[in-house]
């Protein structure tokens, strides 16, 4: 059994703390009394993957095994979690690889013949071939790309069908092949609780205008935490779109999760609570610190994007959603969950290099607000690790940096929305329709490796909870100039940061530093 | 109130000398002539004005006359008066002489008993004959239609003190001490322009012009360069002109042709009037800057010749100026002028005994150039020039060097801006070079400006010369005493530190600190939105433009795709070797190169190219495209504008963009059996072929070029900018930069987000074995289910 989550509270014998930002990370030494939330130890991985995928195969949830699903004749689409899970990319194979061996095999065996494999990247960017050979493996690649492994494409009007509204009036806008297929399965990496069950078809396979009715300020702004599906206004409509789909697909799903072994063996220090690191870890910790602050930015950033994780996998489930899905959350919760007694009038986030949006890829300062004030402060359950109108100290150098291809709208969002606004409702209201009806970004979205024009919003309202919650927002280390264009003040120091947020919470406000990644659930009672 | 100002009549001041008289002004619509007019309106009830004034374009004389009335000047007496009563004096008391002195002089009034002839060029250095025709054809021509009227009128000819050339020492109020037969100085300088213009058109001449325009303009196209070398012929003819009046001038002893051009038509007047046995009367004004007391204290009509440099002092350019400390500026209120002049008008001489009057302030009431200086300073830093929101301009300490070390740090200033252009020219493209550029420019203006001025003003700031004015003074003692204060002119009651502080320098800066206060445009202002239009094109060129990339790295990306980087090698070492081939293509012309270096497709597969482009190429190229570009292209199609890209890349290269634009006009390589040759389908649109296309394309699609846009960044685009009435230079090269600068066109600086050339080529390469190469046949295509 592993050890269970943790609340330090710093006192004189506590070392200097580490802090992601960005490419990079420090430590930092945080005033006395403040609470550090530490996740649970990383679960033990299983050791034959293959015997349980076999295991989750036969013997499913609320379903009939696998193979008595599968006829001779039928149409069978495979859907699968595109590169946005699991973060960073995982070591090869990649999970996904080993459970579409073993379904196509099944599938081959009844005689399938009409298979489809679909990336179900909802508007996120299309998979590049390698990519898609990455997490599909070679075999898988070479017997079905390009004809029958692909991207979903959320704009082919012609490959997209609507299944009607939920009583909410919210529109059920599909991938018709998955729904016109006489069983979807659908192959879900569980890295955060707010991921899969009725989340996997019902956004991964959906058009904008299905979207819109979940990813908007308004929903996001009401999700307290989106990681916590029961209270979290999102999950509500995608239970109830959910609910519409049962009934015209047969949805096989099968779930993994991972446990909290993010970084690779030479930089495990990352994973470890610093008063335990050995000789060894204070070793590669200050090799690797000035190792990477040596590197030009570029370089610095392809090495942590070709870091891979060796995530162990600690669960996998297949069958009926509705019953795979507790199981899976009960699993997340094991790794993630620590109890933390109360919140604080301080908030302290370090962002990581990485989010779902930008795997070989530019972290955009979008892209880094929905990290930090989205994922990040969103990983609670009950309530907020921050008080309301308390302040949120996040680390990031905030570059102004965008990748030209797979940001083109989040450039033009930056350039000239953000510009005029920064709230999330007014920018939706003013401006999310013409981004996402905009051709240019369309063709690129559908051509290109570009997300989605509408994309941007999304990220933003991710930040809605949060910017409504806090009372301020300081970046520790943020390109000014940009971080002001996003509504942000900025600090060099935590020591500046506190003096400035004493405006808001008064000289000695109490802290909690939420210590991840790897990732770190609170559970704020 | 109306009692004060009811003018000389009654009071027995010079207007009851005037009263029943019948006036010709002519020159009334300038600075001397606006004044005299004013005061002969508000201050002689009695007395006729006959103004002659030239049509000016469609404007008819009288029109002008209404216009005029509107002005400044009078403003004073119209708030006295009344609108009604100015436009009942006017229709009573005015007639309208519609005609020019140096075109065809008009008919005149067959009643005049004085005429004032004020009309005048103002400019300093004009060229020869342009000086000559209105100095001095003007006066004769004048003098002639005087003579067809048959009537007597006193004729009051207005000149300049300085006529009396360079010298140094007292010229007494007399006529001017020289031979110079105006007449065959007339005739030689009205020939001149045909001398000049014939020169200019000898082969020699031409050669040259052509050979620098061609160095200069010979990338944007043939075409630009002969404009080139034609302007330069006409600006040489030009400057020649402009030589030839100042060294005749100077070799007969005259500082400039406008001093020179006016004494010889002081002596056209003498002969032809005075040698007539009529009454004249030649009154020298110095130099006539703003109205001390009327029409009211600094009323002042645009920027007179001591302006100029008042303002370049307070605006911190004026470093070092030539001049004498101890030198005399010869300043006169223009009322005072104004007061002699009418003065002088009332006292005919007699017949055949012209009479001379110096109206300035030299002789009884010096103003010496320090003092000048010092009032200038002292006024500036107690009033300093606001510097568009980044507080007040700080004015320099003069030293007073002389004319000869100014004179040195012009000339190397000059010589040192001049190489800094020539090396900034052949840089590349960069924000750096720009910069450079810029601050080089300022510094060629400021020294262009001192130029000018110390070339001109060097004669009036360094005079070392006195203009008597006993007779005018005598003429101001004949005044009844309660009319010298609003009649007289003597110079005495000039308070410089007074006139100087408190009426002239406020005066003349006014309208400079309205402008000077407001802030400078912010560098990141946003743009205003374009304007909506269907009959509006915006054109684009592709590389440099909306990509950052060009030709061969595009056909790297396609070469080396595929490719393992120990191939690499082989392939730049053999682009590298061809590169000079491809450069001095490029020196000598744009469509040179991309014939020259299309060549390389030859032997290539059409089709695989095509597949290459779609499968990966069309990302490479967007990782190398200027957001900003797109995003001003899509705001173009919002607009609804036509969008256009025209470039002479080829087209496979380029599809990816093709949904961003309406139209994608390309360059297309010829194929034979699937195969290109190297050889283009159509000759490449560069420079002027694409401003050509742009304009048939225009015609043909009823487009308003006037309101259209271009984009381009090097100088080969500039004639389809200049095909526009929205030109865009993005991130331009030096030559373009300075093109652009000097026609004001819009300098975009964008690609603050796109990738550098090595890292879109390693990311272009990295997904190549899954796409293929270009020419090699491509793994992988039906699906081999592993079963």
């Amino acid at each position: 059994m592993s050890r269970p989550g943790f609340v330090l509270e710093v006192d004189e014998r506590t070392p200097p703390l580490l802090i992601h930002q960005g490419e990079g990370f420090r430590l930092e030494g945080l005033p006395l009394g403040s609470k550090v939330i530490y996740p649970p130890d990383s679960l033990p991985g299983i050791r034959d993957v293959n015997a349980a995928i076999r295991h989750a195969l036969l013997h499913p949830h609320g379903m009939e095994p696998l193979p008595e699903l599968l006829k001779p004749g039928m149409k069978l689409t495979i859907a699968f979690d595109d590169i946005s899970i699991p973060l960073p990319q995982m070591q090869t194979p990649d999970i996904r690889q080993r459970i579409l061996e073993h379904v196509l095999e099944l599938a081959a065996r009844k005689g399938v013949d009409d298979v489809e494999l679909v990336a179900a990247n909802a508007l996120h960017r299309r998979m590049t071939p390698s990519e898609l050979k990455r997490a599909v493996g070679e075999r898988v690649f070479r017997a079905f790309f390009p004809e029958h492994l692909r991207n979903h494409d959320a704009e082919d009007k012609a490959n997209l069908v609507n299944l009607g509204k939920t009583d909410h009036g919210e529109d059920v806008e599909l991938n018709k092949r998955a729904v016109e297929s006489d069983l979807l399965i659908y192959v879900n990496i569980n890295l955060t609780a707010m991921s899969g069950g009725p989340k996997s078809v019902s956004v991964g396979l959906a058009s904008y205008n299905s979207l819109r009715h979940h990813h908007n300020s308004h929903t996001l702004k009401h999700s307290r935490s989106f990681n916590d599906p029961p209270n979290s206004a999102m999950h509500h409509s995608y239970n109830r779109m959910a609910d519409l789909l049962g009934g015209h697909v047969k949805v096989f799903t099968i779930e993994t999760t991972m446990n909290n072994e993010p970084f690779p063996s030479a930089m495990s220090f990352l994973n470890k609570r610093e008063w335990e690191w050995n000789l060894k870890d204070q070793a590669s910790y200050l090799a690797v610190k000035r190792g990477n602050d040596m590197l030009p930015p570029k370089m610095r950033r392809k090495l942590w994007q070709s870091s891979y994780a060796p995530y162990g996998v600690t669960g996998i489930n297949a069958g009926a959603p509705s019953q795979v899905h507790p199981l899976t959350l009960q699993k997340v919760h094991q790794q993630q969950r620590v109890e933390v007694n109360g919140q604080s009038d301080v908030g302290i986030f370090g962002v990581p290099f990485i989010c779902p949006y930008n795997v070989n890829s530019i972290m955009n300062p979008i892209l880094v607000t929905s990290m930090g004030l989205g994922y990040q402060f969103n990983m609670y359950l009950n309530q907020p690790i921050v008080r309301k109108g308390g302040v949120g100290i996040f680390y990031h150098p905030m570059p102004n940096e965008f990748h030209p291809v797979h940001h083109p709208s989040y450039i033009d969002f930056f350039e000239e929305v953000l510009a005029e606004t920064t709230d999330p409702a007014q920018l939706e209201a003013k401006y999310e329709k013409q981004f996402a009806t905009d051709e240019w970004y369309i063709h690129l979205y559908r051509n290109s490796y570009a997300y989605h024009g509408v994309h941007p919003f999304y990220m933003w309202y991710w930040a809605a909870h949060a910017m409504d919650h806090l009372g301020d927002v300081i970046f520790v280390g943020a390109d000014r100039r940009t971080a002001g264009r996003l509504g942000f003040r900025t600090a060099s120091t935590l020591g500046d940061a506190l003096e400035m947020a004493k405006h808001t919470v008064g000289s000695s406000p109490e802290i909690s530093y939420l210590h991840m990644p790897p990732l770190t659930l609170a559970d704020v009672r | 109130m109306a009692d004060d100002h009811s003018g000389g009549a009654e009071t027995g001041g010079v207007g009851g000398r005037l009263a029943g008289a019948h006036v010709l002004l002519t020159g009334a619509t300038g600075f001397l002539g606006q004044a005299t007019l004013e005061k002969l309106l508000s201050d002689y009830p009695d007395t006729r004005v006959s103004v002659m004034i030239r049509k000016k374009g469609s404007t008819p004389a009288a029109q002008r006359l209404t216009s005029m009335l509107r002005k400044p000047v009078f403003s004073r007496w119209r708030e006295r008066v009344g609108d009604d009563e100015v436009a009942r004096i006017a229709a009573e008391r005015v007639d309208v002489v519609e005609g020019d002195l140096g075109g065809n002089p008009p008919v005149l009034p067959d009643d005049l008993d004085v005429v004032i002839h004020c009309a005048s060029t103002v400019s300093f250095d004009p060229p020869i004959d342009d000086a000559f025709r209105t100095n001095v054809s003007g006066v004769v021509n004048l003098y002639q239609a005087i003579e067809a009227t048959g009537t007597d009128p006193h004729v009051v000819h207005i000149s300049t003190a300085y006529v009396a050339g360079a010298r140094k020492g007292v010229v007494p109020e007399a006529s001017l001490d020289h031979t110079v037969d105006w007449q065959t100085e007339l005739a030689a300088a009205l020939e001149a322009r045909d001398e000049v213009e014939r020169d200019s058109r000898r082969p020699e001449a031409l050669r040259k012009a052509l050979a620098d325009a061609r160095e200069d303009h010979g990338k944007a196209g043939p075409q630009s360069a002969a404009l080139a070398a034609e302007d330069a012929r006409k600006e040489w003819v030009a400057k020649r002109l402009v030589d030839y009046g100042r060294l005749r001038a100077q070799s007969l002893g005259w500082p400039d042709v406008y001093t020179f051009t006016k004494a010889l038509g002081e002596r056209a007047a003498e002969q032809m009037w005075a040698g007539a046995g009529h009454r004249l009367s030649i009154v020298r004004p110095a130099i006539v800057e703003s109205a001390l007391k009327y029409p009211y204290p600094g009323w002042i009509d645009g920027f007179k010749m001591a302006d100029p440099i008042i303002l370049a002092y307070g605006r911190g350019i004026l470093q070092e100026f030539p001049g004498l400390p101890d030198g005399v500026l010869d300043i006169i209120p223009v009322d005072l002028v104004v007061n002699a002049t009418l003065a002088v008008a009332a006292a005919p001489p007699e017949p055949a005994d012209p009479k001379y009057f110096h109206v300035g302030s030299g002789h009884s009431n010096p103003l010496h150039f320090r003092d000048m200086y010092s009032t200038v300073r002292a006024y500036f830093e107690a009033h300093p020039m606001p510097d568009g929101g980044r507080g007040e301009i700080k004015v320099p300490i003069w030293k007073f060097p002389g004319q000869r070390s100014v004179e040195r740090l012009l000339r190397t200033g000059e010589r040192a801006t001049g190489f800094a252009e020539q090396a900034l020219l052949k840089l590349p493209a960069s924000e750096r070079t720009r910069d450079w550029m810029t601050k080089v420019h300022r510094k060629q203006r400021e020294l262009e400006f001192l130029r000018k001025y110390s070339d001109l003003y060097g004669v009036y700031t360094e005079a070392e010369v006195i203009y008597t004015d006993d007779r005018l003074l005598a003429l101001h003692e004949t005044l009844p005493d309660d009319a010298k204060e609003r009649d007289g002119f003597d110079p005495r009651v000039i308070d410089w530190r007074h006139y100087l502080q408190d009426v002239h320098y406020p005066a003349v800066t006014a309208a400079m600190r309205a402008v000077a206060s407001r802030p400078r445009s912010k560098a990141v202002a946003r743009k205003a939105e374009l304007p909506e239009g269907t009959d509006v094109v915006a054109a684009f060129d592709l590389e440099g433009t909306v990509i950052a990339s060009n030709m061969i790295e595009a056909y790297l990306w396609a070469k080396l795709a595929g490719k393992t980087k120990t191939g690499w090698v082989g392939e730049l070492a053999d682009l590298a070797s061809a590169m000079p081939k491809y450069l001095a293509a490029e020196r000598r012309d744009r469509g040179d190169f991309v014939r020259t270096f299309l060549r390389r497709y030859e032997g290539a597969d059409a089709a695989e190219l095509r597949r290459l482009v779609t499968d990966r190429l069309g990302d490479t190229l967007l990782l190398r495209a200027l957001p900003e570009a797109v995003r001003q292209v899509r705001k173009h199609k919002a607009a609804g504008h036509r969008t256009l890209l025209i470039t002479g890349a080829i087209d496979v290269l380029v599809s990816p963009l093709e949904a961003l634009f309406d139209e994608v006009v390309a360059s297309r390589l010829h194929v034979v059996d699937g195969v290109f040759t190297g050889y283009l389908d159509a000759p490449p649109l560069t420079g002027e072929a694409r401003a050509a296309y742009l304009r048939r394309y225009a015609l043909k699609g009823g487009y308003d070029l006037a309101k259209s846009y271009a984009y381009g960044d090097s100088f080969s685009d500039r004639p389809m900018l200049e095909a526009v009435g929205h030109a865009n230079a993005v991130n331009p090269d030096p030559k373009l930069y300075r093109h652009a600068k000097r026609k004001k066109w819009t300098i975009q600086q964008w690609g603050r987000h796109t990738l550098g050339p090595v890292e879109a080529l390693m990311e272009s390469s990295e997904d190549s074995q899954l796409a293929g190469s270009w020419g090699i046949a491509a793994p992988a295509g039906a699906p081999e289910v592993t079963r």
